[in-house]
């Protein structure tokens, strides 16, 4: 029997979270408490069964096609259903090798970041909103139907909104609004430039799969729609994707939202929210769209350029640990545009595997900074000084996030970033003084100053002011056991990269085939 | 087209509808009065009983009776409308004449108007079952006595509002619309000032009174005009004359007076200013009314007056004469909506402004019809088809997501008032369901999927793009109709409206509830079934909108 695992893999989790809180929705207060832990494991139980089936996937039909299905363009699971035939609108859902590893960390990520945040005693609504983001996510990942896509797009905003509005620090007012405001703005205008296309389109079809054999037809012996039309369209839909990425400039709502945000928030905020924006660059500008790419190719190297780096300068200013993580994003954000200006295999399959990379280590980083809040109350650098003699587990988890994060060889992140530098070396040449340096520098002050606030202050040092004298601790076991996962996945891909990256360079070398753009 | 009957009794069986809401509105004046009064015979000492006054029978005094006979009769004809809208085909058409004038036409079109006020008078008079405070009858409390003693008034201009807003969607003369308009603009400034013992209440009902006459005064001027320019006022006639004639200076004149008495009904900009006042002095179900039937009412008047009567007659480059003058009052209508609406503190204003930024976003739907390229004929009616269908679906599930912003808000009033924006603070945690419903009302009112408002906007853009793309490939977007700058303007404009939807869910669930205003809300069960209705619709025709859309396309394909 042909099951459609990944329409359930997008509707399940949503009517899950919805049962669950119109049920808690009608308790009084007091019962409610009560049901925090049921809900809780329910929400494990079924994130937890997202991912054995989203590994099994993998270990099953996609792993062993040897990624032929996979390629650009070619779809392994794919269902399609009559959703508003009125419209010519489908439900279509399928992944290649561009969505499936984005799906599969979603995965990982949802039981994972319940388990960090197993006792933050967040009540019995937060783990159903957790349920609706994952689910919402895998939609986006999964639809190959315009519509559809647009609409899990915008439906991601409302569980983390409420998410940042109700459980997120002193500012989430403004920090939740600014969030919406933001990427709803970037995303209506992406919106119009999907309708403009579509009138435009000889036959005018939703389907992601046909548009693509539409412009490639019609790109391989001229320019589909034409140059000036393409350019327009190709702006308008980056600047939707630009803006959720985020790259400079439009990255100001991603500090404060990713400050105020609950730790779960920050955690999916951070592993795959902002991997929304890069994937939908590839899906739909870039596979429509080669020649306005080509036109654009220097301008996307600049923004990559100036998100790294003004994304690291104003990290090392930071006193505010989540601030710091924060901009850490936006720099390694922009190493993915550098991937894709690079206009090599190699370089897109760097930014795929930053984008999976990134989505492993920097929820750990916000792991580690909401254990931080948590037991030291406090998200300054200033407090964690001698935290390696206080809280071990802590410091050490911090230390290894960093040091992922920054590069280090066998480590997730390490892979990503020297196959960029090779295809950023092949396409640019002496550019590569930048990027190198910059990404040189700032791993030595961070490694640096980190070891100074953390491991210096020997006998004397006090614990935090922030702690009001109270016992200094340690991180829970929950927190350690997802520490442990994400750093046993981290070092997994950073020693066998080729377990997604095969199928990531199946798919971009095939994409930039298909596309007719130049290739090393 | 089938030919046209004089009046007989076959037009008993085609005004169903129509003739429901009559027999109710009688029902409701004669049925509360019913008692054992008699009448002597002058003369004689004979007493014979005519069950009118007297002391009223048991049965017929309580005052609930009449907000459940309107609800009856209002759920009886939508029923009846919908009945017919299923079964119908956009080629049926029925024309009810009378000494060989036009006076109605029943089509799909009409009915499908018919649905939209109906919904919305029957989703208001079901809430306005709880929202007018009906007291023990044994109470000698005077405003008791008084609230229990008006019951009746309230339904009945109710539904004396819902038939003149029948026969302006069935109307094929401008005077028998004329006086349809008036009929339900009447209805509502009472409603309006419903509340006259508050002082919003009476200034907001003097204030849309005076405007709203001084606007159908000026309309009717314009028709005045046009019967001087045609000798006739007969829609087909008109439309005849328009495309022999051209435009001349008069009919110009006569159409530009017109639209004021049109644009005021849908409270576009520069003629929207009595709104805000109207729909915060009204009780929050008959701003809804205002907000929702009003409206569409007022659209419609406007697609007749627009699409039948002077598209005929185009201008050199094929589009409509009136293209550039929509256009701006679009462009400014929503663009000043907005931007009063990030202002107002009060959430009903905040409707309010929301409501004319609505109203640009309709306009500029109503531009790009002009824009097509009229010669080309054959493609034409299609693009009307298009854009008219998304402006019907848009119109009727804005009766449910704006509606039922309107009735939460009614439920607050309950309470106390909501006439601040604190008023809902805290409405997360004091009333879970009501607090989800607002904000499904509010993304759905900013065009957020899966919501209906979403659906609705996505096919209004849709309609402007298609028609400014065209059917030829584009060498630069600067090719494209200028239309497609509307539909820009109208996505920045969605993001902008984006800030005061949001603050409403800001609102309600951070922060805390005013003085006094702890726990539930009063209990209401018949104004929450409305909201409940009206959530499920947001939600559904989001999700699975394609018969609708089916339906207004059918509509739209019978206005041609």
């Amino acid at each position: 029997m042909n099951v459609d695992y990944l329409s359930m893999m997008v509707i399940l989790p949503i009517l899950a979270s919805i049962f669950l809180l119109i049920l808690t929705s009608r308790l009084n207060p007091a019962a409610r408490a009560k049901f925090d832990a049921p809900v809780r494991m329910a929400a494990f139980i079924i994130s937890l069964a997202m991912f054995a089936v989203a590994t099994l996937m993998f270990l099953g039909q996609i792993g062993d096609d040897g990624g032929s299905g996979i390629a650009f363009n070619t779809f392994e699971f794919q269902e399609s259903y009559v959703w508003i035939e009125q419209l010519g609108i489908t439900w279509t859902v399928g992944v290649d090798g561009l969505s499936f590893p984005m799906v599969w960390l979603t995965t990982l990520l949802m039981p994972i970041t319940i388990i960090a945040t197993w006792n933050e005693k967040a009540g019995a609504t937060y783990f159903p909103l957790m349920l609706m983001l994952g689910g919402a996510l895998i939609g986006v990942f999964v639809a190959l139907d315009m519509f559809m896509f647009y609409v899990f797009w915008e439906l991601t905003l409302i569980p983390m909104f409420f998410m940042i509005l109700k459980w997120g620090g002193k500012d989430r007012k403004y920090a939740a609004q600014k969030f919406f405001i933001y990427t709803f703005t970037a995303s209506v205008i992406m919106l119009l430039g999907l309708l403009t296309m579509y009138f435009l389109m000889d036959t005018q079809t939703f389907s992601m799969q046909e548009m693509v054999v539409q412009a490639s037809g019609a790109n391989a012996s001229g320019v589909w729609l034409g140059l000036e039309v393409q350019k327009v369209l190709f702006i308008m839909l980056m600047l939707g994707f630009l803006v959720k990425l985020p790259a400079a400039p439009f990255h100001p709502w991603l500090p404060d939202a990713h400050v105020q945000a609950p730790t779960g928030g920050s955690m999916m905020l951070a592993g795959v929210m902002l991997k929304m924006g890069a994937y939908g660059m590839f899906r739909l500008p870039i596979s429509l769209f080669p020649h306005a790419l080509e036109e654009f190719q220097f301008i996307i190297m600049m923004i990559g350029l100036v998100s790294l780096v003004w994304g690291a300068i104003v990290c090392l200013g930071q006193t505010n640990l989540k601030k710091m993580v924060a901009y850490s994003s936006v720099s390694h954000m922009g190493v993915i545009l550098l991937g894709i200006a690079s206009m090599q295999p190699l370089g897109w399959a760097a930014a795929l595997f930053m984008m999976f990379a990134h989505g492993i280590i920097s929820p750990m980083l916000f792991a580690v900074c909401g254990a931080f809040k948590h037991h030291y109350h406090s998200m300054e650098i200033g407090a964690m000084r001698g935290m390696a003699k206080h809280s071990p587990w802590l410091a050490t988890s911090m230390m290894f996030g960093w040091m992922a994060s920054l590069g280090l060889p066998l480590l997730a992140g390490f892979v990503a970033e020297l196959m960029l530098m090779v295809a950023y070396w092949y396409a640019y040449g002496w550019w590569i003084i930048f990027p190198g340096l910059v990404l040189a520098i700032t791993a030595a002050y961070y490694l640096w100053s980190m070891q100074r606030t953390i491991f210096e202050g020997g006998e004397a040092t006090q614990p935090p002011e922030s702690l009001h004298g109270e016992p200094v601790p340690d991180i829970d076991n929950s927190e350690k056991i997802a520490m442990l996962l994400l750093a046993a996945f981290t070092i997994l891909f950073g020693i066998m990269p080729w377990i997604f990256l095969d199928m990531m360079d199946m798919w971009t070398r095939s994409a930039m085939a298909f596309l007719g753009l130049g290739g090393a | 087209m089938s030919t046209g009957n004089e009046f007989d009794t076959d037009m008993i069986e085609t005004l169903g509808p129509e003739f429901t809401v009559f027999v109710g509105l009688l029902l409701i004046m004669v049925v509360p009065n019913l008692g054992n009064g008699t009448f002597r015979i002058p003369g004689t000492p004979i007493r014979l009983p005519w069950f009118l006054g007297g002391t009223r029978f048991k049965a017929v005094a309580s005052p609930r009776l009449p907000g459940l006979l309107a609800v009856l009769t209002m759920a009886l004809a939508l029923f009846q409308v919908i009945w017919y809208l299923l079964d119908a085909t956009p080629a049926d058409g029925q024309d009810i004449m009378a000494g060989g004038v036009f006076i109605f036409k029943v089509n799909m079109f009409s009915r499908i108007f018919e649905a939209i006020f109906f919904a919305a008078l029957l989703l208001a008079a079901i809430a306005s079952l709880d929202r007018l405070p009906i007291g023990s009858q044994k109470s000698d409390d005077i405003d008791v006595l008084f609230n229990n003693r008006r019951q009746a008034d309230f339904y009945i201009l109710m539904l004396t509002s819902a038939l003149g807003m029948s026969v302006v969607a069935l109307a094929q003369d401008m005077f028998v619309l004329f006086v349809g308009l008036e009929l339900a603009s009447f209805s509502t400034y009472i409603l309006v000032a419903f509340h006259k013992e508050s002082r919003a209440g009476s200034e907001g009902g003097a204030k849309y009174f005076i405007v709203g006459s001084v606007a159908s005064a000026v309309g009717l001027y314009g028709l005045s005009m046009l019967y001087l320019w045609a000798g006739s006022l007969q829609f087909h006639e008109l439309a005849a004359h328009w495309e022999a004639q051209g435009a001349t200076s008069l009919s110009m004149m006569a159409l530009g007076f017109v639209l004021v008495g049109f644009a005021f009904k849908i409270s576009a900009a520069p003629f929207h200013f009595a709104a805000p006042d109207a729909y915060s002095g009204a009780n929050s179900p008959v701003a809804g009314v205002l907000a929702t039937a009003s409206k569409a009412m007022g659209m419609l008047g406007l697609m007749r007056v627009l699409l039948i009567i002077t598209v005929p007659e185009a201008t050199a480059d094929g589009s409509a004469i009136w293209i550039g003058l929509l256009g701006v009052l679009a462009a400014v209508t929503m663009t000043w909506g907005n931007i009063a609406a990030l202002g107002s503190e009060n959430p009903k204003r905040m409707l309010a402004y929301s409501s004319v930024a609505h109203a640009g976003y309709m306009l500029a739907a109503l531009t790009a019809i002009g824009a097509w390229n009229w010669g080309l004929v054959d493609n034409a009616g299609v693009a009307m088809d298009v854009v008219v269908a998304a402006l019907l679906f848009h119109m009727f599930v804005l009766v449910f997501f704006k509606l039922g912003a309107f009735l939460v808000l009614g439920v607050l009033e309950m309470e106390g008032g909501a006439s601040r924006l604190s008023s809902l603070a805290g409405l997360g945690k004091r009333e879970p369901l009501l607090a989800v419903a607002m904000f499904l009302f509010m993304i759905s009112l900013a065009g957020v999927p899966p919501m209906a408002g979403f659906l609705s906007k996505l096919l209004v853009i849709m309609g402007i793009v298609e028609v400014a793309t065209g059917t030829g490939s584009l060498s630069s977007i600067g090719d494209a109709h200028w239309v497609w700058w509307l539909a820009l303007l109208m996505v920045i404009n969605s993001a902008i409206s984006m800030f005061y939807y949001l603050r409403i869910g800001v609102v309600m669930y951070f922060h805390e509830p005013e003085e006094g205003r702890k726990g539930p809300l009063a209990s209401g069960a018949s104004i929450r079934i409305a909201i409940a209705l009206c959530a499920i619709g947001t939600v559904a025709f989001g999700l699975v909108g394609g018969e609708l859309i089916d339906l207004c396309r059918d509509a739209a394909e019978s206005l041609r």
